[in-house]
């Protein structure tokens, strides 16, 4: 790698977790102009720098508000950068997936989070917004022949929804993926109701969502040796 | 010395103002209607919320069917936004339990608020003050009636896009500040009508600020200014009710000036008492979801056998009671507290 090109995505990096906005979009104009592989820097530049917002965030020094703003400077540089990922990277697609809020909840930022996540990842994302009538999530599958079902709740009193919407999935559609998320949902919740999984960090949807770039950078590297 | 005839208002009327009781108290300053109560009266819950009587039915209900220490209306925190010009979803006609929802924000940040002139007269403030008064004929000055609002910053997150005051909050404090300056007169003014229509103590809710959320040091200079003078101005002994981490907090919550302050699971009870000290009315801090609903009833005995050993002047869940929480685990939250909160 050219000191140019590791220098930029140091900066892209260092840009996100400083949720600068311009300079991301500055420093993905210049990469695309350089000429170089969009799909390096949403990995090595931009999902790295969200990464370490995740640790930040863990460690108590960075909070909600900071990491929403390091979101929208990831995607002010995902913007620019997306319509540049080259026809091979794009022809392998991840996945389908489908995501939203439980009825009742009108929580949506840890939700928002996950599906940043996945966005970056490469995977085609529905998203049906927070106060989601259950039926709807069914539906949305069924139409989209979605391989993965993200389900969102921030509060103990919506979250027994979940339960209803996995039972409906699994009774059309036995081999669909679900994973839920949300502040009061953990291990246990998972096994409860039937899902597949939730992140690691299930005290914080926000966490949980972070860590998921880190999975899957770490799968990316893997497939890559 | 009481032998068993303190009531249980007296109960939580002195714990309020850290006089003598007989023994701990097991009471809400938020919302604990249950399905036991629902079913015994044949209400619905998405239809209590728009009925007074029902709302005080409901109520009441909990101290009737397990002893539960107070009664506290309304059931959902959409009340002063309502009042504010918000739509509200109250999902009428829904079988399952959903908590009534803010459909249309009304303001963004920047934006001059306007408070209604006749504001204790718009949305549900009617109905909820009848239902306050409803629940104290009942309860005949044997039980609390409590109420609550929320605090100036989460009401603000109810009134404008979430994600837009979070960021707001960090980049434009200034604009923030002033919004919630401005919510501090009408947050007083339904506490206060609340209590003149029978409330014996009001909670301010500030669920949205805890350190999951912002930093201490955003809520030091952007959050506790406005809690501080919400809580001067009301004239009811106030439970300030903070859940999330809280325990970064403790001391600013305290300095906030409300009766006593209340905390969830996540809050270290017994470092909070040696950093609050004695004088300090701590209520708290049973798991209302993963032990009171989903606990066996030893868990529930543990949970406040654990609260009262670290130091809590009163049992109270961490957040509104899940109306579907089993009878038995009710009746051994009441007995747990009986048997072990006694003072000798």
């Amino acid at each position: 790698m050219t000191e140019d090109k590791k220098q930029l995505l140091e900066q892209m990096r260092k840009s996100v977790i400083e949720f600068e906005e311009d300079r991301v979009k500055e420093l993905a104009q210049k990469w695309i102009d350089l000429g170089y592989d969009a799909n390096e820097a949403i990995f090595e530049g931009l999902a790295a720098g969200m990464e370490v917002v995740g640790e930040l965030f863990a460690k108590n020094e960075y909070f909600v508000p900071e990491v929403l703003m390091c979101a929208d400077a990831l995607y002010a540089g995902l913007d620019i950068l997306r319509p540049h990922i080259k026809a091979e990277d794009r022809a392998e697609t991840k996945g389908v997936v489908v995501i939203g809020t439980v009825e009742g909840d009108v929580h949506d930022i840890g939700k928002n989070l996950v599906k940043l996540m996945f966005e970056v990842a490469g995977f085609e994302v529905h998203d049906l917004g927070k106060d989601v009538p259950l039926e709807k999530f069914v539906e949305e599958q069924l139409r989209t022949d979605a391989d993965l079902v993200c389900l969102s709740a921030m509060m103990t009193t919506t979250m027994p929804g979940m339960k209803r919407v996995i039972e409906m999935i699994r009774e059309r559609n036995p081999n669909v993926k679900i994973m839920i998320g949300g502040a009061p949902v953990t291990e246990k919740t998972v096994e409860m109701y039937g899902a597949d999984a939730t992140g690691e960090d299930a005290a914080s949807a926000l966490g949980e969502a972070i860590n998921m770039v880190a999975s899957l950078r770490e799968m990316k590297r893997k497939k890559e040796i | 010395m009481w032998g068993s005839n303190m009531s249980p208002k007296d109960r939580v009327m002195n714990t309020l103002k850290k006089k003598e009781v007989d023994r701990l108290p097991v009471f809400s300053g938020m919302g604990n209607v249950t399905v036991a109560g629902m079913q015994k009266y044949g209400i619905d819950f998405s239809s209590s919320h728009a009925d007074a009587t029902m709302m005080a039915t409901l109520a009441c209900s909990t101290y009737e069917l397990f002893g539960f220490e107070c009664a506290v209306v309304p059931f959902d925190l959409c009340v002063e936004a309502e009042a504010l010009g918000c739509e509200v979803n109250l999902y009428a006609g829904k079988q399952n339990i959903l908590y009534p929802t803010i459909k249309t924000k009304i303001l963004k940040v920047g934006e001059e608020l306007h408070v209604p002139e006749n504001l204790l007269e718009q949305g549900r403030i009617p109905l909820v003050e009848e239902a306050i008064s409803l629940c104290k004929k009942k309860l005949n000055g044997e039980v609390a009636v409590g109420s609550y609002i929320l605090g100036p910053f989460t009401l603000a997150g109810q009134i404008l896009d979430l994600n837009d005051l979070l960021k707001s909050s960090f980049k434009k404090p200034k604009e923030v500040e002033a919004l919630l300056g401005q919510l501090v007169e009408p947050l007083v003014d339904i506490a206060n009508a609340f209590h003149e229509a029978g409330a014996d103590y009001i909670t301010v809710r500030e669920m949205g600020a805890p350190s999951d959320v912002i930093s201490p040091r955003m809520f030091k200079t952007l959050v506790q200014p406005y809690l501080k003078d919400t809580i001067a101005g009301i004239k009811a002994p106030t439970i300030l009710h903070m859940c999330g981490d809280t325990n970064m907090l403790v001391e600013m919550l305290h300095e906030c000036g409300a009766s006593a302050i209340s905390v969830e699971q996540k809050n270290d009870v017994a470092a909070t008492r040696s950093k609050l000290g004695e004088e300090a009315v701590i209520l708290g801090n049973l798991d209302a979801y993963g032990v009171i609903v989903k606990g066996t009833t030893e868990d529930v005995e543990s949970a406040v056998k654990a609260a009262i050993d670290a130091g809590v002047d009163g049992i109270m869940p961490g957040c509104d009671i899940w109306p579907e929480v089993p009878g038995e685990n009710m009746h051994a939250l009441i007995s747990a507290t009986e048997k072990c909160g006694a003072k000798s």
